[in-house]
């Protein structure tokens, strides 16, 4: 199957291409120099042509969406959509179907999604949901730091044992990368309690969390993962966390050699100064500054958009206290020797002042941060709002009139706790590509992704935008609207999109990554891991393993470790 | 007043979801027009005009049209959906959601009711004159606002969890009501002229309820107050005299309960706490 | 002969799997590990096999049987599907497509069993974990409501009671306690037992959170209870480290129903302000939970979802395959692995014998006596393998053990093929 794109406005940051008039040429889902004259072409001159977004953070696939899709029936019921010949119905505002999750991706010009934070022993089930998500391309990344045996290990000093034990379990449980929430604080939550400083001791292991960090960091190194630790920090949600955040970034400085080390996750939601709720400030200012002055660090966003939102993260004693500062029904649930999760509804009002104060934390981050390279966009979906919502923290991020425009609604007193209204910086398309796009894919490794040189998957997305034409400044309405609905979607080559609409389903691939690893490292590990497993865990070792059957499209990649 | 009849033309046995009954939907249309309107039959979208014979003349607006449905219609579901005016009158029994999302106007129900009348109900008024099921003026799974306006009246007896979730308005039932009246209510008034049976005001934040028939015990977390004489009723005092309740204290809840002293003799001791 | 280990036994929600089978000639001809139960279905399920397809009771070929099923569900107007969980999740996905093509409404077991702990979930949410959280760390467990020493009998040894765990070491380190109406076999090995009166949980439950929260009660007994005993059990429940409340349908289905379980819910949530606190629903069926969740992430809404409309809309008492049929609403139904004219009221199975029923399943039952369209199909977890989900949400694989009858399908696979067919006459 050929495609030929033409004349349409590319922005391929990967390639250094910034909005010139040029074709693309794709066969057999690939990105090739050029095709024959039989191939069928798209116009799309006076387009925007983009890759197709990569979203390095969002919860689409697993028990705690599928929690929250329970606990929620009230979401629903009011967003719905009949099924079509071509589509299954689709249900749901900030906790959809997986259908629904696929064609709103599909429809937005996204093409490859990554489920954020998937317990290792309900891994099985993140995968049955990610089967069910048609059109994008997928992964998961697996909870480890406060996993039993990845603590005993830490604890012990036993770094090369550690590394050896993550290095099966992603193999055996098909994910993507280490993911780090609140280290330490979920393990105490398991009697009720948490940590409050990476320092503090987490009983009976003998560790901190500043331990957890660095092991895992280390281990990551080890393993040469194709990215970097993922971390939710400590003190999530708390006035004056702005702190641990640097803290936490700071404490794997030494470890790095040029390259990132670190991703620290919703930054909004870590990026609190001031030492209550009453007295919030915005600590963007000061992220920000240490974000620009060491490259070992990346970071998404975590935009809040008012309206609806679930709060669901792995962080079981923060959505305790979520539920208690707002009263909203609260779904727990720890997972043995691994971690929780919970879930709490809420609702981001313009004229709450905290809410309003978050909203300017994410975007003063988005623009006081210089690189673009080691910033992405994510509203955490579904915690700061729904993932439809992109276009929309876009046209803030491009339009100080769009920004001021929102300022007027929201609570008078939150101006003065932020900057937000002294920065005039505005995003270029260029810029948007990178956040959204290149710099995604570039963090995760995934070489074919993100960028649309030859060699890489056909997956593109085309707005119906004139970038030569339009003041985005000014008419960031048009933007919005203009990337809410892609004129065309293509995934590895196929139209799965027409002006806004599905026009073709299939299932993606589910990537995960294979570490190479000796025979004999893995045999010595898994016997004292088998040990183990019948005192911590109800289930046995065969039965926790992961079948590649089991995955409806699987795409295992091969990594090279440094053992 | 424009007046529109509806006879059932064949028997329902699949659900009927028939939004489109309202005066807001009739008003200012021919017969012809309102015939095509369209009603799903279980999975199948239909006419009204398939269902029913329909005769008469609606009125110019809502206000002025009232629709008369003759007939058994216990299958037919959501008549008067999100009505803002207007009257409809059901001489039979009728079947789930009668009046959701209702905002004005007037239904009344020549039968028995099934569940969920008036859910979502943010005006206007409801009279059955038969029974109705359970979860009157409740809202939707799982959402935390129920009835916000309006009246609802039920000469018969109802059912379950009645006044769920209520933020306003008033329901009174003539005949006896199941378990859970007034659950989770924030505001509004509930009056049940028979008897309960059992667990009224669970939950509750605000709001009062009255049972003037038998109750068969107070849940622990209501707190005696006094004796009262009267219950107020919009502008009525009901005579008592009431055993006045506060709670749910569990919920740190300040609304009231009252019970009829003369048909509750069980509930005595708790005279004991009158200092 | 050969032996399997690592089996995970398909019979109750405990989804036990280190169940160790010996299979000899295409026959499983020993059991180790596994409770009576368990035995009984690994070595029993043979009995009342169904071998040929059926219409009216007359044998006819898959092919005949599968075509009928499709005219059936095709001409419906509302379709109803139900039953599900005990059949893999792979299976009740394809229903899932199916409900959805045909405009049907479908529902699974949990509406007649912990639809109300669902129910009272979504409206107050709840404290739950996985089962080795209790095994490894609760201190004090209750059983509210249910017999695991019947229903779920390796439940306490595995999970809960005499489970042995990182930090605790067995039954000596824990405090048990029971309420139930009467003393069950259950109640007999606590330490503690409360006998509260039928259909006052509610009650009990109110006054043991007040009670936590040191409100002093105005009632000298509630439920049966004297309010000194219940404010002592409001104190052991404050001062352990990590308690787990189990609950059974002696709360889901006596008077209150999904209120006994909010009241619930409210009272672990309570607790949690001065300990750590969980609770968790005894699932019967062994992939109830499973239903539940690919449901759930399919529609948005875990069990009773029409889709008459094209859309999932979601409504127990509405769209609850008993109340559906006490009406009479459905003009035919679609039963997977299930046996509801065994349990139904009167009334919704004279319903159900009214209109044309297709029945799934590997034996007779007295559904099958009813069903116009009988198809018979292998046992999950023995004859075919499939996933399935543990009361506590953790996702196992059923294992396929033997070889299956010849010519007899899957739900699977009968599943694809009705879906197959129904495609190429629904748009």
């Amino acid at each position: 199957m050929e495609l030929l794109i033409k004349n349409g406005y590319v922005y391929d940051p990967i390639n250094k291409i910034d909005g010139e008039k040029m074709d693309i040429a794709v066969k057999d889902g690939k990105i090739v120099e050029s095709v024959s004259s039989s191939a069928k072409v798209i116009d799309a001159t006076n387009m925007l042509v983009m890759p197709g977004g990569v979203d390095i953070h969002s919860h689409i696939a697993g028990s705690k969406v599928n929690s929250g899709r329970i606990l929620r029936p009230e979401d629903h019921y009011k967003d719905v959509k009949p099924r079509t010949a071509i589509t299954r119905a689709e249900v749901g505002h900030t906790v959809p179907s997986t259908y629904t999750i696929g064609y709103r991706y599909a429809r937005l010009g996204y093409t490859t999604v990554i489920e954020a934070a998937s317990p290792p022993l309900k891994t099985r089930h993140t995968h049955e949901e990610l089967n069910d998500i048609p059109l994008i391309d997928k992964s998961c990344y697996l909870v480890l730091d406060n996993n039993w045996i990845v603590l005993d290990y830490l604890s012990q000093g036993e770094i090369n044992k550690c590394a050896a034990f993550i290095a099966w379990i992603l193999k055996a449980l098909k994910g993507y990368a280490i993911k780090i929430v609140n280290p330490g604080g979920v393990e105490l939550w398991g009697w009720g309690k948490n940590v409050e400083s990476l320092d503090d001791q987490v009983p009976p292991f003998d560790i901190t969390p500043r331990e957890i960090i660095r092991g895992l960091c280390k281990v990551n190194k080890i393993l040469n993962l194709p990215h970097t630790i993922h971390v939710h920090t400590n003190n999530l949600g708390k006035p004056g966390n702005y702190r641990t955040t640097i803290e936490t970034m700071d404490a794997v400085g030494d470890l790095a050699n040029g390259r990132p080390n670190i991703h620290i996750t919703h930054v909004q939601f870590c990026g609190y100064a001031g030492y209550s709720w009453i007295t919030l400030r915005s600590g963007a200012p000061e992220i920000a500054k240490y974000v620009n002055n060491h490259p070992h660090v990346t970071i998404d966003l975590g935009q809040i958009v008012f309206g609806e939102a679930t709060t669901m993260t792995g962080d079981g004693p923060f959505q305790y206290i979520l539920h208690n500062l707002t009263g909203n029904k609260w779904k727990n649930a720890d997972v043995e020797a691994e971690g929780s999760a919970g879930i709490v509804p809420y609702k981001y009002r313009r004229k709450n002042m905290v809410n309003a104060i978050q909203w300017s934390i994410g975007l003063e981050l988005a623009l006081l941060i210089k690189d673009p390279w080691r910033l992405f966009l994510t509203t955490d979906h579904p915690n700061a709002g729904p993932f439809t919502e992109y276009p929309r923290v876009i046209a803030w991020l491009m339009s100080t009139k769009a920004r001021e425009k929102t300022m007027e609604k929201i609570n008078k007193r939150a101006k003065k706790r932020g900057v937000l209204a002294s920065i005039d910086r505005e995003y270029t398309f260029y810029e948007i590509a990178i956040i959204t796009r290149a710099a995604t894919a570039k963090a995760l490794n995934l070489e074919n992704k993100g960028h649309l040189g030859v060699g890489a998957d056909a997956d593109i997305s085309i707005y119906n935008i004139n970038p030569m034409e339009i003041d985005p400044s000014k008419e960031y309405k048009k933007v919005r609207r203009a990337l809410k609905r892609a004129a065309y979607t293509i995934k590895g080559g196929e139209i799965i999109v027409k002006d806004g609409e599905i026009v073709k389903s299939f299932i993606g691939e589910t990537f995960w990554v294979k570490p190479t690893m000796s025979k004999d490292l893995e045999r010595e590990v898994l016997k004292e891991v088998s040990e183990k497993f019948k005192e911590y865990y109800t289930v046995s070792l065969e039965n926790y393993v992961i079948g590649e059957s089991e995955l409806a499209s699987s795409k295992p990649i091969t990594v090279k470790t440094n053992f | 007043m424009g007046e529109v009849t509806l006879k059932p033309k064949v028997i329902f046995k699949v659900p009927i979801i028939a939004e489109t009954i309202t005066p807001d939907n009739f008003a200012r249309k021919s017969i012809e027009e309102i015939a095509k309107l369209e009603v799903w039959e279980g999975n199948r979208k239909v006419t009204l005009g398939e269902l029913f014979e329909i005769a008469g003349t609606p009125g110019e607006t809502p206000t002025d049209t009232k629709i008369i449905i003759e007939g058994d219609v216990r299958k037919v579901r959501r008549i008067g959906y999100k009505m803002t005016d207007g009257q409809i009158l059901i001489k039979g029994p009728v079947g789930m959601y009668l009046g959701e999302k209702m905002e004005g106007g007037k239904i009344i129900v020549e039968g028995d009711a099934d569940s969920w009348v008036g859910t979502g109900m943010k005006g206007g008024q409801i009279e059955i004159k038969g029974n109705a099921g359970d979860y009157i003026g409740a809202p939707y799974r799982g959402d935390t606002k129920g009835m916000k306006k309006g009246t609802i009246i039920i000469h018969g007896n109802a059912g379950n969890e009645i006044g769920c979730w209520m933020r306003g308005g008033t329901i009174i039932v003539k005949g006896n009501v199941g378990a859970f009246p007034g659950i989770h209510m924030k505001k509004g008034t509930i009056l049940v002229e028979g008897d309960c049976a059992g667990r009224c005001g669970a939950m509750m934040k605000g709001g009062k309820i009255a049972v003037l028939g038998h109750i068969p015990s107070i849940l622990p977390r209501f707190t005696f107050d006094e004796i009262k004489k009267s219950f107020k009723l919009k502008k009525e005092k009901i005579k008592g005299p009431f055993y006045l309740f506060t709670g749910d204290l569990n919920e740190n809840g300040a609304g009231k309960l009252y019970v009829s002293i003369e048909k509750n003799k069980h509930l005595q001791f708790y005279e004991k706490y009158l200092e | 002969m050969r032996t399997i280990s690592n089996v995970v036994c398909p019979f109750c929600g405990s989804l036990c799997d280190d169940i160790e089978v010996d299979v000899e000639d295409n026959r499983i001809v020993k059991v180790r590990r596994g409770c009576a139960i368990s035995v009984t279905k690994f070595t029993k399920y043979n009995e009342e096999r169904i071998y040929k397809p059926r219409i009216n009771g007359k044998e006819v070929s898959l092919e005949e049987a599968i075509d009928e099923a499709v005219k059936i569900l095709a001409n419906a107007k509302y379709p109803a599907l139900y039953g599900w969980s005990s059949t893999s999740t792979e299976a009740i996905n394809i229903g899932v497509e199916i409900a959805e093509l045909i405009g049907g409404v479908m529902d699974n077991t949990a509406s007649v069993c912990h639809g109300p702990t669902i129910i009272g979930e979504q409206d107050a949410g709840i404290s739950t974990c996985t089962l080795g959280q209790v095994k490894n760390r609760a201190d004090l467990i209750i059983y509210w409501g249910c017999n695991p020493v019947h229903a779920h009998p390796r439940h306490m040894a595995r999970y809960s009671a005499a489970s042995k765990g990182r930090f605790i070491k067995g039954r000596k380190e824990r405090k048990v306690i029971v309420v139930d109406v009467r003393k069950t076999h259950t109640a007999k090995t606590a330490d503690i037992f409360i006998q509260v009166k039928p259909n006052s949980d509610y009650e009990l439950l109110t006054a043991l959170r007040w009670a936590v929260k040191n409100g002093e009660l105005e009632q000298e007994e509630i439920s049966g209870i004297p309010a000194e005993k219940i404010e002592e059990l409001a104190d052991m429940l404050i001062s352990c480290r990590f308690g787990a409340l189990f609950f059974g349908l002696g709360l889901t289905m006596s008077a209150g129903k999904a209120r006994n379980i909010e009241a619930a819910v409210a009272l672990v949530r309570e607790l949690n302000n001065y300990t750590k606190f969980v609770m968790m629903p005894m699932r019967g069926h062994f992939n109830v939970t499973g239903a539940n969740e690919v449901m759930a992430w399919a529609t948005g809404f875990p069990f009773a979802v029409d889709f008459s409309r094209g859309y999932p809309f979601y409504n127990p008492g509405d769209t609850t395959f008993v109340d559906v049929l006490t009406r009479g609403d459905c003009d035919a139904a679609l039963i997977v692995a299930s046996d509801p004219v065994s349990g139904f009221p009167a009334e919704a199975i004279r319903n159900l014998a009214k209109i044309p029923v297709i029945t799934l399943d590997h034996h007779e039952t007295l559904t099958t006596t009813i069903s116009k369209v009988v198809i018979p199909t292998t046992v999950v977890g023995i004859e075919t393998e499939g996933s399935a989900y543990r009361m506590d949400a953790v996702p196992l694989r059923l294992k396929k053990l033997v070889e299956p009858p010849p010519g007899i399908p899957s739900d699977e696979e009968v599943l694809k093929m009705i879906l197959k067919k129904l495609k190429e006459r629904v748009k």
